[in-house]
């Protein structure tokens, strides 16, 4: 039988191996010692020279939702560089909706073949996501599994950069101002319901969203709404449209032919009935209460 | 009974209380991760106290003063107590505010898994518990009880005190575990949520018997009476603040960051689920106190040194 104090200090002992334990599995994480050859699943998909493209535009219906103003005040160095920093869920111009991610969900090639059966290579070339102003530019991108990222911090203030996704490891990093980049790779698609959410905790206004994907055929719309999805293998598809809001976003879904070097058409629109816009308080599941809506 | 020892376990019990409000500010703000290391914030002791590292890092800094302040009135007790058990109590006060600034550690390494978040955030109340008692095992009052006029039936009372000890304790579990499920900008998750509200129903039942049998029988006696009364209006207002904090709470996820008056609120709502636990667990103590002063009058034993 051990003695009371040895029981403490073994107990004392155990906590702290757990400490270093998760301090090790927290350094580096997915920065160091990854596969970096692309996915391993399925047969590489050969291009033909016959691809074609999926393009098209995403509106807004109705009055345009105002972003939000953000109290930087919190920190004079966002202040001071940002003074008047704003939200950036709703970008609309002319009523086109900008920082929507489309996406090919699922298809059949001219084949017959399934789309997911494929394997696609990842791109040699690193998605940039910079921290600058107190917000992250961009605001919405897209990667393939294993493709890296980094991060820039271009701010004179420390940032932390926290990948909270769903399907892949959680991944948090502080980010001192000057500090070199950090890179980041997640290995597993996400992007329903939710695209990953990378966040400041330091600034818990700054959000980002990053769309992962096993094949290249993803966009995020422009300023003008448009966008185009290149090298798609003539085929049937469900393509996506997502946009932030609320707790995972909205999604819409839409059926495309893609013929053999041609395009494929797909416009989609949002509404004012759309998630982040709420126009009633919902008190539990099925009891709401109108609220006036003053933003 | 050293008055200055009382009234420095009494200042601990305080910067515990104050603790707890530090800790619910970095949750309702979602700071817990605005730095990847620990102890150090990014990399320094006394980092730039700007943005949410400004709730975290703080929160650790007085973690860190009621750490040795602990120690401090371990110490203390050594040389001032001859109550073994009050010894005992003490270093278990200090095992405690260590094991809870480890799980601190553990949680902001492992990125705030749940249960390690909530097992911090109950570990608090914990020790806010072994403080608190600690202050009360000091008091004068603690060893000069006397038996009431209506101390004579004391065993369902003071089983309803523990069984309110109990229920309140249970929800604050519960509590921590909403706080800890779903940041600010994310929806409540609606069992637990109906858990806690359903919580608050058991609790309210169970302390408004409680204070009742204190009033009744003890309506006279201040010492208990007291108590009974600030657990009973503590927990009035905590019922409004928790109303209140779920009404705000719902509505955050649509903020662009976490603002007042949620902040505000549910930190109030955690502070007042604490000082509820605390005037509860000075009554339970209390009348344990004064029962067995009662059994040992009736059995003719002189009044006991506790």
């Amino acid at each position: 039988m051990l003695s009371k104090n040895v029981r403490l200090w073994l107990g004392l002992l155990a906590v702290i191996s757990l400490l270093s334990l998760a301090s090790s599995c927290s350094k580096g994480g997915d920065d160091e010692g990854n596969d970096n050859s692309g996915p391993s699943e399925g047969k590489p998909y050969t291009a033909k020279g016959n691809e074609g493209t999926i393009s098209g535009v995403v509106s807004y219906n109705g009055a345009a939702p105002e972003n939000k103003k953000i109290d930087t005040s919190a920190d004079p160095a966002c202040t001071s560089k940002s003074p008047d920093l704003k939200t950036e869920e709703w970008v609309i111009k002319d009523g086109k909706l900008a920082n929507t991610f489309v996406y090919i969900k699922d298809g059949t090639l001219a084949d017959g073949s399934k789309i997911s059966t494929y394997t696609f290579p990842t791109p040699g070339t690193a998605v940039t996501l910079d921290q600058n102003g107190c917000h992250y530019q961009p605001h919405v991108s897209g990667v393939m599994t294993k493709q890296q990222i980094t991060i820039k911090n271009s701010d004179p203030t420390t940032h932390n950069i926290h990948f909270t996704p769903k399907n892949n490891p959680d991944w948090n990093q502080s980010q001192p101002n000057g500090a070199p980049t950090l890179n980041h790779t997640l290995n597993a698609a996400e992007v329903s319901p939710s695209l990953v959410q990378v966040k400041c905790n330091q600034h818990p206004w700054m959000k980002s969203y990053v769309g992962v994907l096993k094949h290249p055929f993803f966009a995020v719309t422009a300023e003008d709404g448009s966008f185009t999805i290149k090298g798609v293998p003539p085929g049937k598809y469900t393509v996506v449209a997502w946009h932030e809001g609320g707790a995972t976003g909205t999604e819409k879904n839409m059926e495309v032919t893609v013929p053999a070097s041609g395009a494929g058409k797909a416009d989609f629109s949002f509404g004012a009935n759309a998630l982040g816009q709420p126009g009633s308080f919902q008190i539990l599941p099925a009891i709401e209460i109108p609220l006036t809506h003053n933003h | 009974m050293s008055k200055a020892l009382h009234r420095f376990a009494l200042f601990v019990a305080c910067a515990t209380f104050f603790l707890i409000i530090a800790g619910a500010n970095v949750t309702s703000r979602d700071a817990g991760l605005s730095t990847s290391d620990w102890p150090k914030s990014n990399g320094q002791w006394f980092p730039k106290m700007v943005g949410n590292l400004f709730w975290e890092h703080g929160h650790r800094m007085v973690a860190t003063a009621v750490g040795v302040l602990t120690i401090l009135l371990a110490v203390l007790i050594q040389f001032q107590e001859r109550r073994a058990w009050v010894k005992r109590l003490a270093w278990g006060a200090l095992g405690a505010v260590i094991a809870q600034g480890l799980l601190g550690g553990l949680t902001v390494k492992l990125s705030l898994p749940l249960i390690v978040s909530a097992a911090h955030a109950t570990l608090a109340q914990l020790f806010f518990l072994i403080t608190v008692s600690l202050a009360v095992f000091t008091s004068r009052s603690w060893t000069e009880a006397e038996p009431g006029p209506g101390t004579a039936e004391g065993p369902p009372l003071r089983a309803m005190c523990v069984l309110s000890l109990a229920v309140i304790l249970t929800q604050l579990v519960l509590g921590a575990t909403l706080r800890h499920s779903a940041t600010w900008d994310h929806d409540l998750p609606v069992p637990l949520l109906v858990a806690h509200i359903c919580g608050a129903a058991v609790v309210t039942l169970v302390m408004a018997t409680t204070v009742g049998f204190v009033l009744l029988r003890h309506r006279g006696e201040t010492y208990l009476a007291r108590p009974a009364m600030i657990a009973a209006s503590v927990l009035v207002v905590q019922l409004a603040l928790g109303l209140a904090a779920y009404i705000t709470r719902m509505r955050s996820p649509y903020d662009p960051q976490p603002l007042n008056p949620m902040i505000a609120v549910t930190v109030a709502h955690v502070a007042g689920g604490a000082l509820v636990f605390a005037a509860t667990i000075v009554l339970t103590l209390r009348v344990f106190s004064v029962t067995r002063a009662a059994e040992g009058y009736r059995r003719g034993l002189p009044l006991p040194v506790r």
